[in-house]
């Protein structure tokens, strides 16, 4: 046996599983979206367009954008949060940087549901943080902030904002500091050096931290629904309802179908910069 | 690789004094400290909130009244709650095992075997990452619903096992990408076979990583809600599509006890993926192993 025969029969059982039960079923999503449900309410497969053109319906057209915008806030969110920390640890962390990184990583790690669910304990309109608000008198009546779209985008971006400081902290770590230290002995000003230096170094990581935030974001149904209503719903809502409480599985595949069209663009690029980083880890800086 | 190169300037004492004079701006420290300080306390004070009122004596999320175990004794007193722990448990147990030895062999074969599919493979093995999970639970759903399988727990297992493939995978194959294969060789040289050179060196060296990456699959397995969702059946659910319908009901003490309890069990996996390296003999740091970076 050839070392080439011998060393691919290993990417047998991962590509055969992956083949299988991800690749086909994706294949099944796109097929039931042309399909169609039947008096009884079982999905039929056939080619019928109409699944597109209801998803396209003015009643569903702001459900899409909504999703997108809070996705893209979510991004910006995490991202502001997000590079300040990552350059501290980076730059200043010293050696506590790995706890430093430890400590960041250790809320991921608890499940999102009940990180969720203690935002409503704490947003809610007897919540913890409106009866702080009325012991110090500062507002009479409460605040309403569950129900609305900055708690759902607070979800999200609770949620997701680790995917943002990994891989912006990567590509600082993996940032020559000299260059920073050249840029202030050719006198310029910290601001600029930033600029023109550490921003343009670290592009990689936040162009990966922004996918990796926008991507689960777009599809996200929990926070959407945990913390906000139906003036809120965002396309994962949409979706989940379609396989669950309307059983019309159809246009549930089609939502899904428009969903991953529009964010293959990111996937693809990010992909794409993924592949040059494997074979060309160093100058790609990805994650 | 993660080692940045001696500088030339802003090394010395006259240096390092003019550096730190310009530190200022955005590279202000204490400025930066306060930030990520406020960050760090958004991170913790909702997890904080969830632990204490755990402990709660009265059924309240507004005020602390007392230390008391009895949101734990609802948990583990309620039988079909208890037997959903011990479903979550078992189900990431075996994602954990499968996922590992497959996501390993693959991470090995896209690594070693340079064939005309491999780059296809290595795009094909990271697309379940990037994919939101609700699509990847529909697609589980359609499948299993087309083949005719009734969900039960072996669907979840078989959906978990497919999106933990390519966490091991990328782990992996991190450190094998940086380790050459001159020991191999060098065993092959001395009689070992293709096979002997696998078990006995390939994968002894890549142990620290495979242990880290199966942990981490059995955190992630562990805490999965949306997989789950999609495909659970009539058999008992596991722990967080049971708390999805507890949350659904209002605000609980009993969920803030299982939040705990299962950010316990998932912490220790964590923990475990980043320290069980040093075990192996190397002082290497477990996240290291796990971001896949050497030195």
């Amino acid at each position: 046996m050839s070392a080439k025969g011998f060393w691919s029969r290993f990417l047998l059982p991962g590509g055969i599983w992956l083949l299988l039960l991800f690749v086909i079923p994706i294949c099944l999503v796109l097929a039931l979206s042309f399909g169609y449900t039947d008096e009884l309410g079982r999905a039929v497969y056939a080619f019928d367009l109409s699944n597109y053109a209801d998803a396209f319906d003015p009643i569903y057209i702001p459900v899409l954008l909504r999703s997108i915008g809070y996705a893209v806030a979510t991004a910006a969110l995490c991202l502001v949060l997000g590079y300040p920390i990552a350059y501290y640890i980076a730059r200043h962390g010293g050696k506590r940087k790995h706890v430093l990184i430890a400590l960041l990583v250790i809320p991921f790690f608890v499940n999102y549901l009940v990180r969720t669910y203690a935002w409503v304990a704490l947003l809610a309109d007897e919540g913890l943080v409106n009866n702080a608000l009325k012991d110090l008198g500062l507002t009479e009546t409460g605040i309403q902030f569950v129900n609305t779209p900055y708690a759902v985008i607070g979800g999200l971006v609770y949620g997701y904002l680790v995917f943002m400081i990994l891989p912006i902290y990567a590509s600082l770590e993996r940032m020559d500091g000299s260059l920073i230290e050249a840029g202030k002995d050719l006198f310029g000003t910290p601001s600029r050096v930033f600029m023109h230096v550490t921003l343009p170094q670290t592009k990689q990581g936040i162009l990966a931290g922004c996918v990796l935030v926008f991507l689960p974001a777009v599809g996200d149904f929990v926070s959407a629904q945990l913390l906000g209503g139906p003036d809120t719903y965002m396309v994962g809502n949409l979706i989940q309802d379609q396989f669950f409480a309307a059983s019309n599985w159809p246009f549930g595949s089609a939502l899904t179908v428009v969903m991953m069209l529009f964010l293959s663009i990111w996937m693809l690029g990010y992909l794409r910069s993924a592949a040059r980083e494997a074979r060309d880890p160093v100058s790609a800086g990805g994650v | 690789m993660t080692g940045v190169p001696p500088t030339a300037v802003g090394t010395g004492p006259l240096g390092r004094r003019r550096a730190k004079a310009r530190e200022d701006g955005f590279d202000r420290p204490r400025f930066l400290k306060l930030y990520s300080w406020l960050v760090y306390l958004y991170l913790f004070i909702p997890i904080a909130v969830v632990v204490l009122f755990s402990f709660n004596s009265v059924k309240s999320l507004q005020s602390f009244q007392g230390f008391s175990l009895q949101w734990y004794d609802d948990f583990l007193s309620d039988p079909t709650l208890r037997e959903s722990l011990f479903v979550s448990l078992r189900i990431a147990l075996i994602t954990m095992i499968i996922a590992t030895i497959v996501g390993t062999m693959l991470a090995i074969g896209l690594v070693r075997a340079k064939t005309r599919w491999s780059p296809a493979a290595n795009v094909l093995m990271l697309i379940p990452l990037v994919t939101p999970e609700i699509v990847a639970g529909i697609s589980a759903l359609l499948i299993f619903s087309q083949l005719g399988i009734h969900l039960s727990f072996w669907t979840i297992v078989i959906a978990h096992i497919t999106f933990s493939i390519s966490y091991v995978t990328v782990v992996v194959r991190g450190r094998l990408a940086s380790m050459g294969d001159e020991v191999e060789q060098a065993a092959m040289d001395l009689g070992a076979t293709r096979f002997q050179a696998v078990r006995l060196v390939l994968v002894p060296e890549l142990w620290p990583a495979i242990v880290a990456a199966g942990l981490l699959t059995f955190a992630l397995s562990f805490d999965d809600f949306v997989l789950s969702f999609f495909t659970t059946g009539e058999d008992t659910q596991p722990l967080p599509v049971r708390i999805w319908s507890a949350i659904r009901f209002g605000v609980s003490p009993t969920i803030n006890a299982i939040g705990t309890l299962m950010m316990v069990v998932s912490l220790t996996a964590v923990i475990a993926a980043v320290l069980l390296p040093r075990f192996f003999g190397r002082k290497e740091s477990g996240i290291k192993v796990l971001t896949g970076q050497e030195e």
